[in-house]
């Protein structure tokens, strides 16, 4: 366009500059570069469109997130999980704080309705549950992170009152709970997750459908083994001054502040360490093999800790039978609280290659090809997994028939980083769950079968023999 | 660095309970007087449990903590990040410019194009590219947020601190005046330049050993200007736990010291005057390579804005 | 006529060369134009090299800044556009090696330098800026605009007066 102007404007001028020394043909040499700042206006103009386009693109995104139906949130226990579930529903955009409930009033309560302040998020504060459920008309969703002997009652309360529940795992410390629970949450259509969280971790879910299920990247899956390995701490205190009377601690189930503190480790108030850490990465074998375990073996015991202050085992080794619709399997997991070697893992072995799975980046997810196995360059070029790390071959000088020594399989990366806090993706499923937008990734039937699974081995190291599993002890 | 500021030989001693704990690639420490040995355990175990959590949050190692976030953030993208973490950043920039650069958690890569709304926890930036690392300020935060931790335990006579590059002392065990402490030569820990005794203040050191550099994120260039930096700052009253409002910045003196004590490796001794001039109660020391100094030893520098007399809570320096 | 050395197809690539570092020069200038933030501030800032102290000077003074940044601004879009259309060519030349000395000398890949911001590619004295420093040199000394651009219809024009009589 602009070419044509120039050559308007010009070319009466040049017609009259004299033929000898600018014919026609000068002239449309001396224009000839011209159309190419029409091509720069026009690509320029292209670009411009195109950044218009984004920026208002971005701009519009926010109005999207606004017409999100708001869902009206409260929490129910306010600990130490109780605010690393606040703090990843922070970052979740359609969530309304109303009210925060807890029993430990002088502390903890007004540590996370501070925090939610700062969010500019006004909460009014509870101690009682049954209170707050009576007051708080408007609420949606209760998110519960209450010792595990309070989960049943708290989230058979809450559904009843027609609220979608968070509840953290373990569901309950007794099956009847946990069969409470999912009773409960049929009869009211509510929607209930349970805490499992890497039941929707990227890394897990990407693991589990593309290179479990698509894949089939171990071939098939005979033995796994796994631990979470805890390095000696203290036990939890509190600070003096903010100590909780004890005619409120007898009322809320908790003989003194010790107890209240430490309940996971007492007897009829949490499971010790088997459940409370174990209970996530059994969920996770069962899960990716597919079945429910069909026997447990389990030891364990105080080798530690005093069995007065510490009723539960600090050390328990089990090991739980599998008949996958391929043939037996057969795991083994372990957790103490001496040590912290090494952490927390999941390794699942298929007679085609390793899974080294875990929530940690420590571990991260790494897979590792049988020497013998099919090639997985496909799976590679896909982006499913990254090429392998090159391992060293060495070879004998000669070369001819080098004998090598056992081969180290190819180390593949699995690509999935999880930039956001490791609960923030399950709470995410919840509430898009409760918009009707998804299916939840752990319903209470899946975490029932977990709790049975898991339950089951403080039984079997009490009973000091192999307890088997009927499949219907699965099902309610 | 580790060796330049060292815990003296309390005179307390018998009374001063110890506990130690690896976080944020350091050891951190928790000295403190309690006459119940378990009840001391579970605080300074809280307080260390923070640590880890702030670890969790600022560390640009991990992939999903608030740092990790932003720095994975491209031109016009945001993201939200804990209030701990925005803490930093809006301390950072303080000091970035209050030293005219020469503190930058961005080693160079652009900290002005990060768009910090402290209101709504939010952090953007207007270019790709931009890297943050809090090494020289998150121990700091670290230290300020455990001693308040303590005080709520009720154990306000204290010293937390992170590998000895930041250090926060609360009140002195009965019968001292304040913690003893001592600066020493980093190339020669056994040196000792100078003795304080201090209460209710925070410290910072950095060091270099033979050979080592910094990197001067003004020019991108590694320097050797000194072998070591100390500064400290009173902490105000308005820190201590329950004494703030639960709005408003934190006001954090031993991540303060720490980013100084940074810039102070690099800043030229009349720029670091004039800093102490302008804030009073800062106090700073710096000890020049024997290569700049006029005697061929290696001499210590201190500089005070307040000649007149020391500040009320900070350390009397007491040259050897 | 300096081209008379040179076959018409060189000329051609020549021509093509100089629309495309026009188009380039444009560009740079445009985008700093549209970007309402931009200033030499950052880059100046991390200038090293023999003048460094200047750029870094240059940069710590708010009024000469203004004045670079528009300078550079206007200069790379004018360089930009003269060039495309072949329009003053050799000015245009000069002007361009002018900036593109500057931007060299500001962060020159010399031995030993090393950048906190990691840049693209892998450059040793010659980087990107030096090559088309140099191609602006193959222009000027070609005078391409001569050739196909609007100074043939200048040269045209004055040069009726001088060779001619």
């Amino acid at each position: 366009m602009a070419g044509d102007d120039e050559k308007v404007k010009k070319t009466p001028q040049t017609g009259a500059a004299g033929p000898r020394k600018l014919d026609r043909r000068d002239v449309l040499k001396g224009l000839s570069t011209v159309p190419a700042l029409g091509l720069f206006g026009y690509a320029w103009h292209r670009q411009r469109q195109y950044q218009q386009a984004r920026i208002e693109e971005a701009a519009a995104a926010p109005v999207a997130a606004g017409d999100v139906q708001e869902i009206n949130v409260a929490l129910l226990g306010a600990g130490a999980q109780g605010q690393v579930l606040t703090d990843a529903m922070l970052r979740i955009p359609g969530l309304r704080f109303r009210a925060v409930c807890d029993v430990w009033t002088e502390y903890n309560q007004k540590r996370v309705v501070n925090s939610l302040k700062k969010f500019k998020h006004e909460v009014n504060a509870y101690e009682d549950y049954r209170e707050m459920l009576d007051k708080e008309k408007e609420l949606d969703a209760v998110v519960i992170a209450t010792p595990d002997f309070w989960h049943s009652q708290h989230t058979v309360d809450c559904l009843k009152a027609g609220k979608h529940v968070y509840c953290e795992k373990e569901m309950s410390n007794t099956l009847e709970g946990a069969r409470a629970m999912v009773t409960a949450a049929r009869d009211t259509g509510k929607r209930l997750q349970i805490g499992h969280q890497r039941r929707s971790n990227p890394r897990y879910l990407h693991s589990y459908e593309k290179l479990l299920g698509e894949a089939k990247l171990l071939g098939r899956i005979v033995t796994i083994n796994g631990q979470w390995n805890r390095a000696l701490t203290p036990d939890l205190g509190a600070p003096d001054r903010y100590a909780i009377p004890e005619a409120r601690l007898k009322q809320y189930g908790f003989r003194d502040m010790h107890q209240f503190r430490n309940w996971r480790w007492f007897k009829g108030l949490g499971g010790g360490p088997i459940v409370d850490l174990g209970s996530h990465q059994i969920d996770i074998y069962s899960w990716f093999l597919g079945v429910n375990p069909s026997a447990v073996t389990a030891r364990g015991g105080n080798l530690y800790h005093d069995p007065a202050t510490h009723e539960w085992y600090d050390t328990v080794m089990t090991v739980y039978d599998y008949d996958t619709p391929v043939g037996p399997a057969m795991a083994y997991y372990q957790t103490q609280t001496t040590n912290g070697s090494q952490g927390y893992f999941e390794n699942f072995m298929g007679d085609q290659g390793t899974l080294l799975i875990s929530e940690s980046d420590a571990h991260a997810a790494k897979v590792y090809r049988d020497p013998n196995a099919p090639a997985w360059d496909t799976w590679v070029q896909r982006g499913y997994i990254t090429a392998p790390k090159v391992q060293e071959v060495k070879e004998k000088a000669e070369g001819v028939t080098d004998v090598r020594e056992s081969v180290s399989p190819d180390e593949h990366k699995v690509p999935i980083v999880l930039r956001d806090p490791v609960h923030q993706p399950h709470l995410q499923n919840f509430f898009d769950a409760v918009r009707g937008k998804a299916t939840l990734n752990c319903p209470s039937e899946e975490a029932y079968a977990t709790a049975v699974a898991v339950l089951k081995v403080n039984e079997a190291i009490e009973a000091k023999t192999r307890l088997s599993f009927k499949p219907e002890d699965f099902t309610i | 660095m580790d060796g330049t500021l060292e815990l003296g030989e309390s005179r307390g001693g018998r009374d001063v309970r110890r506990f130690t704990h690896e976080a944020m690639a350091t050891v951190f420490e928790v000295h403190a007087v309690h006459p119940d040995a378990r009840y001391a355990a579970q605080a300074a175990q809280a307080a260390f449990e923070l640590a880890d959590r702030l670890e969790g949050e600022l560390s640009r190692f991990r992939a999903n903590s608030d740092i990790g976030r932003v720095n994975a953030l491209s031109a016009g993208g945001s993201t939200s990040v804990s209030p701990s973490a925005m803490d930093c950043l809006v301390i950072a920039r303080h000091v970035f410019d209050l030293t005219g650069g020469a503190f930058d958690v961005s080693i160079g890569t652009g900290l002005a194009s990060l768009e910090l709304d402290a209101d709504n926890f939010m952090v953007g930036t207007t270019r790709s590219g931009v890297r943050i690392d809090l090494g020289g300020i998150g121990k700091g935060y670290a230290v300020d947020l455990m001693a308040e931790l303590l005080e709520e335990w009720g154990l306000d006579l204290a010293l937390v601190h992170g590998g000895f590059s930041s250090l926060l002392a609360l009140e002195a065990p009965a019968g001292l005046d304040g913690w003893p402490l001592t600066l020493s030569d980093p190339a020669d820990p056994s040196r000792v330049l100078a003795r304080l005794s201090v209460s209710q203040t925070a410290l910072g050191a950095s060091g270099l050993r033979k050979g080592d550099h910094i990197v001067d994120p003004r020019s991108g260039e590694p320097v050797r200007r000194r072998r070591g930096a100390w500064a400290a700052l009173p902490r105000p009253v308005e820190a201590r736990a329950g004494a703030r409002a639960d709005q408003g910045p934190r006001i954090a003196p031993a991540a303060v010291a720490d980013a100084l004590t940074t810039a102070f490796m690099l800043l030229d001794p009349g720029e670091i005057e004039a800093l102490c001039d302008r804030n009073p109660g800062l106090e700073a020391w710096i000890l020049l390579d024997p290569a700049d100094s006029r005697h061929g030893e290696a001499s210590l520098l201190h500089f005070s804005g307040t000649p007149q007399a020391p500040p009320p809570a900070a350390g009397r320096p007491q040259p050897e | 006529m300096e081209d008379g050395k040179l076959s018409r197809w060189q000329m051609i690539a020549i021509t093509v060369l100089r629309v495309a570092v026009g188009w380039h020069f444009l560009y740079e200038g445009i985008a700093k134009l549209s970007s309402p933030s931009w200033t030499a501030a950052g880059y100046l800032k991390q200038a090293r090299g023999p003048f460094a102290d200047l750029f870094k000077w240059l940069a710590s003074q708010p009024n000469l800044l203004a004045n670079a940044d528009l300078i550079t601004m206007w200069g790379l879009s004018l360089v930009g556009v003269l060039l495309i259309l072949g329009l003053f060519t050799r000015l245009a030349c000069l002007g361009g090696i002018g900036f593109i000395v500057l931007f060299y000398l500001a962060n020159p890949p010399f031995v030993g330098y090393f950048y906190s911001i990691p840049t693209e590619g892998s450059y040793l004295i010659v980087n990107k800026n030096l090559v088309e420093l140099c191609a602006l040199v193959v222009i000027l000394v070609t005078g391409s605009g001569r050739f196909a651009g609007l100074d043939v219809i200048l040269h045209g024009l004055f040069g009726r007066r001088t060779p001619s009589r």
